[in-house]
């Protein structure tokens, strides 16, 4: 029986979905994209005629013709989405961070435990396969506790003439804390465990819509992460990078020392590079994060695996982002002790 | 011209093993030697270096020098200075200037009473990426600046000497020994003062061998003008790192993006005898250049290096770091 796949969004991530997706059934998986919907023809219609599937102009009609709703659409839409496919039965696919509000994210998990349908939430950060071969380093005891744990995260500020600019209405996206940082606020927990205190600052109050933060959290564990996330680099740097100090040794990533000074101005920036980055490595097409990712969702979808991100994952990471943001906000260190998923 | 006489205080800080070399290769200084007052530790590097050892530190300022390099424990810089001042020879102390506020303030306050120069060996002023870094800044030429990521991360330094995991000796931990240059470094590089600390640390890191004082620390500053940084101060790099440590800074303007890399200056060096990969710096000597800037100023002439205030108030943020962990909020800088 063929896995039927009802895609929400068509844009920056939709696309990437709908490329994991038709890659494995080009690698002859019994999957379909049975349909998709979109607000945003500009992407909608190129996406539908490269894949050859159909456009549709509901979500009823989406939720009818599909076994799985994978929701692409902008943060602030995933929660009614997706208790709509859970209350048809229909297994969840969603796009980080889960939800906008605490509230919404933990009504997503409640609800779809009690339909009994999968929620798989796409923190793809997991699957890239540096991050995950630090987690194995992590896992497999080989640096000792995790002590201190720096991941970095900073691209330029996404462009906002794209359909994508509901990234720059905080009450849509929830700001870069939410958007960007997210992936590591996930990725800190993976490897620190439980995030009882969060301390932020940030710089939005200072500049044009960009965004940069600094954020400590403090792990049960002991074990405290800093996280720096940004939208403020010059078009088109990304950059990424873990350090994880343990007892017993420290993985560095990336490798390499920098030189003495670099500088990059926003004066020299490319700005005919891509509208939102991406960061990438080059890996052959089997590796690929977002392609593995897929590729694990179907097979929790189909056989059941456990999934590397539970739904109650999603709904921390969107916990910690939040708190993040209350912090930035108020000045003082957030609580999370005693709050319960 | 005659030669300025210096010597050093106290073999207790390893970096006077580094100052030696740099003051006898300065031309218009005379190094004349060293006191101690751990003997067999005095008479080991007397030997070494093949340096005069004095039989005291007052036996040295009755003999008569311009200045004195102190390189004492942290807790005992003070009484050091005191004794310098009363002598009416110059200092400069060793880094944190001092392990409480209280302290640090009274170190200012008697050389200032003295009028004996006091200066604070901040090395980074002098290195010479950083102070491309402060040309870059105080030049505008990254605009106005939001926002600084700084790590100032080494081995634990016991490895080095015993008291710098004794609380009573060092003032502390990780933060006590690694909060203090990238903060003199900020003040320095932004000309404007931190007023908020918020700090986390823990006890992971180098249990074993520091078993009463922190050896994680994240510190999280917010400045005057609005300017936000962090600093890691951990003691996060293993023993059989490349080098001892490092020290980074990502600083986010509004006309972009600097990274700046304090100790990047190196050549991978491979060796059959350790069996690791370990770096060899070829950059400029930064301490050489803050001990020419120390005889600069012992002569009057102008001195940029870091000065008993710039001194004060990097330990006034150590300190803020260390009651903002007690509490768990963020706490103003005295």
């Amino acid at each position: 029986m063929t896995l039927k796949i009802g895609l929400i969004g068509s844009g920056f991530m939709g696309a990437k979905h709908a490329a994991g997706w038709m890659r494995l059934v080009q690698l002859g998986y019994p999957v379909e994209i049975a349909g998709c919907l979109s607000l945003e023809p500009s992407t909608a219609v190129p996406l539908s005629e490269t894949y050859g599937f159909p456009l549709v102009d509901s979500l009823d009609t989406l939720i009818g013709m599909s076994d799985v709703i994978d929701i692409c659409s902008p943060t602030h839409l995933h929660h009614e989405q997706a208790l709509k496919a859970a209350d048809a039965g229909k297994q969840i696919v969603c796009e980080k961070p889960l939800a906008r509000t605490v509230a919404d994210a933990a009504e997503m998990v409640r609800v779809c435990e009690a339909k009994g349908v999968k929620l798989l939430v796409g923190h793809v950060v997991r699957f890239f396969p540096e991050y995950a071969a630090a987690k194995g380093i992590v896992e497999r005891g080989d640096i000792g506790d995790p002590a201190v744990i720096r991941l970095t995260r900073c691209s330029f500020k996404p462009q906002s003439d794209r359909p994508d600019s509901w990234f720059h209405n905080p009450a849509y996206s929830g700001g870069m804390i939410l958007d960007l940082m997210i992936h590591d606020f996930d990725y800190a927990r993976w490897i620190g465990g439980e995030v009882t205190r969060v301390f932020a600052r940030n710089i939005a109050s200072r500049t044009q819509g960009g965004d940069y933060a600094l954020v400590t959290l403090r792990h049960a564990s002991g074990a405290i992460s800093h996280i720096e996330g940004g939208w403020a680099y010059p078009k088109p740097m990304f950059r990424t990078g873990l350090e994880i100090a343990g007892s017993a040794g420290l993985i560095e990533h990336p490798v390499g020392r920098a030189n003495p000074i670099n500088v990059y101005l926003h004066q020299q920036a490319d700005t005919s590079a891509p509208a939102i980055a991406v960061p990438g490595s080059p890996l052959l097409p089997e590796d690929d994060p977002y392609m593995v990712e897929i590729q694990h969702f179907y097979e929790v979808l189909v056989h059941d695996v456990s999934p590397r991100v539970t739904a109650r994952d999603g709904l921390a990471a969107v916990r910690i982002a939040l708190a993040a943001v209350e912090s930035a906000a108020s000045g003082h260190p957030v609580d999370l002790e005693g709050v319960g998923a | 011209m005659s030669k300025l006489r210096i010597g050093i205080f106290s073999f207790a800080h390893l970096h006077a093993e580094g100052y030696i070399g740099a003051l006898r290769s300065l031309p218009d200084v005379d190094f004349i030697g060293f006191a101690d007052d751990d003997r067999a530790r005095g008479e080991h590097f007397a030997n070494v270096f093949d340096a005069r050892l004095f039989p005291s530190y007052e036996a040295m300022l009755d003999e008569g020098a311009d200045g004195v390099v102190i390189c004492s424990e942290n807790s005992r810089h003070l009484p050091l200075i005191e004794l310098a001042a009363k002598a009416k020879v110059g200092i400069l102390s060793e880094k944190p200037l001092a392990t409480t506020l209280a302290d640090a303030e009274r170190a200012v306050m008697v050389c200032d009473k003295a009028g004996v120069l006091l200066k604070v060996a901040f090395p980074m002023r002098f290195n010479a990426p950083a102070m491309e870094m402060h040309h870059l800044i105080s030049s505008g030429g990254l605009g106005t600046i939001y926002a600084v990521n700084g790590t100032n991360q080494g081995e634990c330094p016991h490895y080095h000497r015993a008291w710098f995991v004794d609380p009573a000796l060092a003032g502390g931990g990780a933060i006590a020994d690694h909060t203090v240059h990238v903060t003199d470094m900020l003040r320095w590089m932004l000309k404007c003062e931190p007023v908020e600390v918020y700090a986390e640390a823990n006890h992971i890191l180098y249990q074993d061998v520091a078993p009463k004082v922190e050896t994680g620390g994240i510190v999280s500053l917010k400045f005057a003008d609005g300017t936000i940084a962090t600093i890691d101060c951990s003691w996060s790099k293993p023993p059989y790192y490349p080098t001892w440590g490092g020290l980074t800074m990502e600083i986010i303007g509004a006309g972009g993006l600097a990274t700046l890399n304090g100790f990047g200056q190196n050549l991978n060096v491979y060796r059959h005898s350790n069996q690791r990969a370990g770096w060899s710096a070829w950059g400029s000597d930064a301490n050489r250049a803050m001990l020419a800037d120390f005889a600069a100023a012992l002569r009057g002439d102008e001195s940029r290096g870091a000065s008993g205030i710039d001194g004060m108030r990097a330990v006034a943020v150590v300190e803020a770091a260390y009651q903002s962990i007690r509490i768990g909020q963020p706490v103003a800088v005295a």
